[in-house]
C-alpha cells in the first residue's frame, strides 16, 4: 500500500527554482532512499515534504489524505516524524528529556500545570525503551550537550522514533560519522525496517543501496530515476549523472 | 554548565533551601529594615519587582525569548489599577483583577504579533510595541494624566470574607505584597516544573525541533507571553499601591532594560532565582552605592558590562562555581536513583 | 499643500541624516551581528566632543585656549568636524574590544553588552559635560533662515541635508568603489572568506567598527544643532536607528537609505498634522513592515533572524 505520496512538488526561493517537478511514492514497511548530487535539492526536498516549507506547487498526500501546506507540527502529529542534518537536540536537557518531549502522551500533557515532567512512570519507561533501541539507555540521564557526535546522531533518531510515526525521515543519518558508527546505524536501520516505514537522504551511496528498497535519484530540482538498487546499477545513464563510478 | 533545564534533584518539590531561606528573608524583613538603616517602604518596593522579574523572567529565562519591552505591561497594570479606583470603585482585588486583566490584555494582542518571530527580531518587536504604550500613556493625557501620570491613587481595604483590613501604611501593605509575592512564586515554580514549562523550555532550546515532533510553538509562545504580562500587571497593580500613582516612567525603555539588566546579572538564565538577586543588588545598588555618589548608574553599568563580557551566567552562575570549588559534599547524582517516580 | 513643503524639507533632511546614522549601524550589524545599542551614544559623544573642541570654559583660560577661541567659528567648527568623528571611532573600538568575549555566542550577548555601555557613556556624559540640554553653534554662513514663495526655510537644514547627502555618497563609493569597501562586504556575507583572503578578521572588525562609530559621531555633529544636546539624546536616537536598519532589511545599504527616508517623511508629515505624535508614527511603520515581512524591504536572510 502507498503510505506517503508527493506529485509534482515545486518549489521556488526568488527566482532561484530548487524543486523543479518532484514526484515519489512510498510504499508501506519500505526504506526508500533519495539521492543525488550536492545541491540538487535533496535537503530542501525533504524540507517540504515534512512541511518546513509550503510547495509552491503540487501535492502530497499520507494515507490518502491531503497534507499539502499544513504545519509542522500538524503532520508530526499524524505519524510522519524526521531527523536532521545539522543536529536538533534540546542540548540543556538530559537525553531522557529528549525524547519524553517528544512522546505523544507527554504531547498531550503539554498544557497541564499540576504534575511534574518525570510523575508519569510509564513515560519515563516508554522512553528508556526508545533508547535502549539506539543503544543509548545506559545514557538516559547525561545531559545531551555531553554526548559524542555519534550519539548525538542516535539520539536525533531516538527523538524521532519516539513520536510513534508511521513513516520517519533521515536527513543524512550518517553525515559526519565514522567507518565503525556508519556500520553501526546501518544494523539500527535494518532493526527499524520491521516496525517503521523510512526515508533517508544519503550521500553515501553504498550504505542506500545496501538498505534502500527503493531509490530516487534527485538531479536539478528533478526525479531523474526511481527504482530498485539493482535496477539503478544497471542503468548506465543514472549512474554517469548522478552516481558517479561509486555504483 | 548549568542550565535552566538542568532536572531538580527533587523533582519540582518547591520545598527547597533556596525557597526556605527566600520565604525567611521575606518575613523577617520588616524587623530588620530599619535597624541596618534602610526603611520599610525598601522592602516592599524590592518584593514588587522580584515579582516582576520572576514573571519576566519565565519569557527571558526559560522560554528565551528576549524582550525588551516589558516595561510597558508593568505601566499597564499600574494604570489599571489607578483608573479602577478612580473611576469603578474602591475595591483592592477588583483593582488587582483590573491590573491583570489590562495587561493580559495587552500582552494578548502584542504576544499575537511577536510570538512567531524570536532572537532580536523578537527583541526589536517588543521595543516597538513597548515604545507605543510608553507613547500612548504620555500622550493619552485624558486617561493617564499624562507625564505626571495618575495621582492619589489609594490604597484600599483588605476584604476576605467577613474580615476588613487597614493596609494603608507602609508595614502592613508589605504584608499584603509579600503574600502575593509567595502565591506568584509557588505558581511559577509549578509552571517552570510542569509538563507546560517543559514545553517551552524545550522550545527556547530548539524551536526546529519542538515544532517537528509535534507541538504548536506559536501558541505556546504566544501562551507564555500572555501569562509573563498578567504577571506584571499583577506587579504594577501593586506598584501602583506603593507609589500611590502611577506614570509613564516606568514603561520607557530605559526601564525594561533595567529589568533585562537585573534579571541577566542576578542569573536569570541558568536559575530560578536568579531574578531575585538581580533585583537585590540593583536596589542595594542604587541605596547604598547611591548614598555615596550620585554616579551610582555609570558603577551599576560598568558592572553589568563586566559581568556580560567574564560571566555570563550572571550571580546564581557565580555562586554555582564558588560551591563546586568547595570541598564536595555528597554529590547529587542526576539519575534514576535520584529520579523520585522510580524510587 | 503649499504648507506641507516645510514638512516635507523637514522629514528629507530628516531621512537623510538617519540614513547616516544607519549606515554606521548597518555596516556593524552586517561584519559582525553585533545590535550596536551604543550606536547612538556614540552619535552624542561625536557631538560632546564636537563641543568640547569648538570651545567652551574648560580651556578658555589657558593660553592655548585663549588663541583657539579667538579664531573664527569657522574654523574651529570644521576641526571639530574631523576631532568629532576621530574621538568617535576610537570610543567605538574600545566598545569593539569590549565586545570580543561575546564573539561565538547569541547575539543577545552583544546586544546587552552594548546597552551596558550606552548606559556608561551617558553616565559619563553627565558627569562630565552636565545634565542640561547644550547648543553646539554653527558658523554664521550655516545659521539663520531664508524666505522662498513666502515660506520660511531655514538654511541650517540645507547645510544638513547637503552634508548627509555627500557623506552617504561617500560611503558608497567607499563601499563600492575600493579594495577596503570589498572586504568589509566579503566580512559581512562570510567571515571564512576574509580569513581565507589572508586578512586579519579581528582588525577589520575593530576598523569597521571605527567606522561605523566615526559616522555616528558625524551625525551627531550635524544633528546636535537641530535637536539640541542632552545626555540621553544616545537612547533617543539609536532606536530610530535600529529600526531603520530593520525596516530597510539588515546589512542592505540601500535598505537603511531607502527606510530612512521613508522614516523621516513619515515623522515630518505626522508632525504636520499631529506634532505630538509624530515620533509615534516610525514605531507603527516598523510594525507594519516588520509583521509582514521579517526582514525588511530589501534584506536577505540573515543569522539575526534565529
Amino acid at each position: 500500500m502507498t503510505l506517503f505520496k508527493a506529485r509534482n512538488i515545486q518549489k521556488r526561493f526568488g527566482a532561484r527554482v530548487v524543486l523543479e517537478n518532484i514526484s515519489l511514492s512510498v510504499e508501506e514497511g519500505t526504506v526508500h532512499g533519495i539521492m543525488g548530487p550536492n545541491g540538487a535539492g535533496k535537503t530542501t526536498c525533504f524540507h517540504v515534504l515534512t512541511g518546513f516549507y509550503p510547495p509552491d506547487d503540487g501535492r502530497i498526500t499520507f494515507e490518502g489524505h491531503d497534507i499539502t501546506g499544513r504545519k509542522p507540527h500538524q503532520i508530526a502529529r499524524l505519524g510522519i516524524s524526521r531527523s536532521f542534518q545539522i543536529m536538533n537536540l534540546f542540548d540543556d536537557t538530559v537525553v531522557i528529556e529528549n525524547v519524553i518531549l517528544a512522546l505523544p502522551d507527554f504531547r498531550a500533557l503539554s498544557f497541564n500545570v499540576t504534575r511534574n515532567v518525570f510523575d508519569d512512570i510509564t513515560l519515563v519507561d516508554r522512553a528508556l525503551e526508545v533508547l535502549d533501541r539506539v543503544g543509548l539507555a545506559d545514557r538516559a540521564w547525561q545531559k545531551a550537550a555531553s554526548l559524542s557526535y555519534g550519539n548525538r546522531r542516535a539520539l536525533e533518531i531516538a527523538v524521532a522514533l519516539a513520536a510513534d510515526p508511521r513513516i520517519v525521515f533521515l536527513d543524512e543519518p550518517t553525515s559526519g560519522l565514522g567507518a565503525e558508527a556508519t556500520l553501526r546505524l546501518m544494523e539500527l536501520i535494518r532493526n527499524l525496517r520491521e516496525a517503521y516505514t523510512i526515508v533517508i537522504i544519503e550521500h553515501d551511496m553504498r550504505f542506500l543501496f545496501e538498505l534502500a528498497d527503493t531509490i530516487s535519484v534527485i538531479h536539478w530540482g528533478q526525479v531523474i530515476a526511481e527504482d530498485t538498487p539493482a535496477a539503478l546499477r544497471a542503468n548506465k545513464w543514472v549512474a554517469r549523472s548522478a552516481l558517479g563510478d561509486v555504483a | 554548565m548549568i542550565s535552566l533545564s538542568d532536572i531538580p534533584a527533587r523533582g519540582g518539590s518547591p520545598f527547597t533551601r533556596s525557597m526556605g531561606l527566600f520565604v525567611l528573608l521575606l518575613l523577617t524583613a520588616p524587623f530588620w529594615l530599619e535597624p541596618i538603616g534602610l526603611y520599610q517602604y525598601l522592602g516592599m518596593e524590592i518584593a514588587i519587582w522580584i515579582l516582576f522579574a520572576l514573571g519576566f523572567n519565565l519569557l527571558f529565562g526559560y522560554a528565551g525569548l528576549h524582550s525588551f519591552g516589558h516595561g510597558a505591561y508593568l505601566g499597564i497594570g499600574a494604570y489599571a489599577f489607578g483608573l479602577f479606583q478612580q473611576n469603578v470603585t474602591l475595591n483592592l482585588w477588583g483593582g488587582l483583577l483590573a491590573a491583570i486583566a489590562a495587561a493580559t490584555l495587552a500582552g494578548a494582542i502584542v504576544g499575537a504579533f511577536v510570538s512567531h518571530r524570536r532572537g532580536i527580531y523578537f527583541a526589536l518587536m517588543t521595543i516597538a510595541f513597548g515604545q507605543v504604550f510608553w507613547f500612548a500613556a504620555i500622550k493619552l493625557h485624558s486617561v493617564t494624566g499624562g507625564e505626571d501620570g495618575l495621582l492619589g491613587i489609594p490604597r484600599p481595604n483588605l476584604v476576605v470574607g467577613p474580615l476588613k483590613l487597614d493596609i494603608s501604611d507602609n508595614r502592613t501593605l508589605y504584608w499584603f505584597v509579600t503574600i502575593v509575592l509567595l502565591v506568584a512564586v509557588l505558581a511559577l515554580w509549578r509552571l517552570v516544573n510542569a509538563p507546560f514549562g517543559r514545553v517551552l523550555q524545550a522550545i527556547r532550546q530548539n524551536e526546529t525541533r519542538a515544532r517537528f515532533v509535534g507541538y504548536n510553538v506559536w501558541l505556546i509562545k504566544w501562551l507564555t507571553f500572555v501569562v509573563s504580562a498578567g504577571f506584571a500587571g499583577l506587579a504594577g497593580g501593586l506598584f501602583a499601591m506603593a507609589q500611590e500613582s502611577a506614570y509613564p516612567d516606568v514603561m520607557s525603555l530605559h526601564q525594561s532594560g533595567l529589568i533585562v539588566m537585573m534579571v541577566l546579572v542576578g542569573g536569570g538564565l541558568v536559575s530560578f532565582w536568579g531574578p531575585v538577586f538581580g533585583v537585590l543588588l540593583y536596589f542595594i545598588a542604587r541605596d547604598i552605592i547611591g548614598g555615596l555618589t550620585e554616579t551610582w548608574l555609570l558603577w551599576f553599568g560598568l558592572m553589568f558590562v563586566i559581568m556580560v563580557m567574564v560571566r555570563p551566567e550572571g550571580l546564581a552562575g557565580l555562586f554555582h562555581v564558588l560551591r563546586t570549588c568547595l570541598p564536595p559534599g555528597p554529590r547529587k547524582a542526576v539519575g534514576p536513583a535520584a529520579h523520585p517516580g522510580r524510587a | 499643500m503649499i504648507e506641507l513643503l516645510p514638512h516635507i524639507v523637514n522629514g528629507l533632511t530628516l531621512g537623510l541624516l538617519f540614513a547616516l546614522i544607519a549606515l554606521g549601524f548597518t555596516l556593524i550589524v552586517g561584519v559582525m551581528e553585533v545590535i550596536n545599542l551604543a550606536h547612538g551614544s556614540l552619535f552624542a559623544l561625536g557631538a560632546y566632543f564636537a563641543l568640547a573642541t569648538i570651545g567652551g570654559d574648560w580651556f578658555a583660560s589657558t593660553e592655548f585656549g585663549i588663541w583657539w577661541l579667538g579664531l573664527p567659528i569657522g574654523t574651529r567648527y570644521a576641526t571639530a568636524l574631523a576631532v568629532g568623528p576621530l574621538l568617535a571611532a576610537a570610543s567605538g573600538m574600545a566598545i569593539e574590544l569590549c565586545l570580543r568575549p561575546t564573539y561565538g555566542k547569541a547575539p543577545l550577548y552583544g546586544l546587552l553588552l552594548t546597552f551596558g555601555a550606552a548606559l556608561v557613556v551617558e553616565e559619563v556624559i553627565r558627569l562630565v559635560w552636565g545634565t542640561g540640554e547644550q547648543n553646539l553653534s554653527v558658523p554664521q554662513a550655516i545659521n539663520g533662515a531664508f524666505l522662498m514663495g513666502g515660506l520660511i526655510f531655514s538654511k541650517y537644514k540645507f547645510f544638513a541635508a547637503a552634508f548627509a547627502l555627500a557623506a552617504i555618497a561617500l560611503v558608497w563609493v567607499f563601499l563600492e568603489r575600493t579594495p577596503y569597501g570589498a572586504i568589509i562586504k566579503a566580512g559581512s556575507h562570510d567571515s571564512e572568506m576574509v580569513r581565507a583572503l589572508g586578512y586579519d578578521l579581528s582588525k577589520l572588525r575593530l576598523l569597521v567598527f571605527g567606522f561605523g562609530a566615526a559616522l555616528a559621531g558625524l551625525a551627531g555633529i550635524i544633528l546636535a544643532p537641530i535637536w539640541g544636546l542632552r545626555p540621553h539624546i544616545g537612547l533617543d536616537v539609536v532606536i530610530p536607528a535600529f529600526l531603520i536598519i530593520v525596516i530597510g532589511g539588515v546589512g542592505s545599504f540601500w535598505g537603511a537609505v531607502l527606510a530612512a527616508l521613508l522614516v523621516g517623511m513619515s515623522v515630518g508629515i505626522t508632525g504636520a498634522y499631529a506634532p505630538a505624535w509624530s515620533m509615534m508614527s516610525m514605531y507603527l511603520l516598523l510594525i507594519a513592515v516588520v509583521g509582514f515581512r521579517a526582514r525588511g524591504l530589501l534584506g536577505r536572510k540573515s543569522a539575526l533572524e534565529n
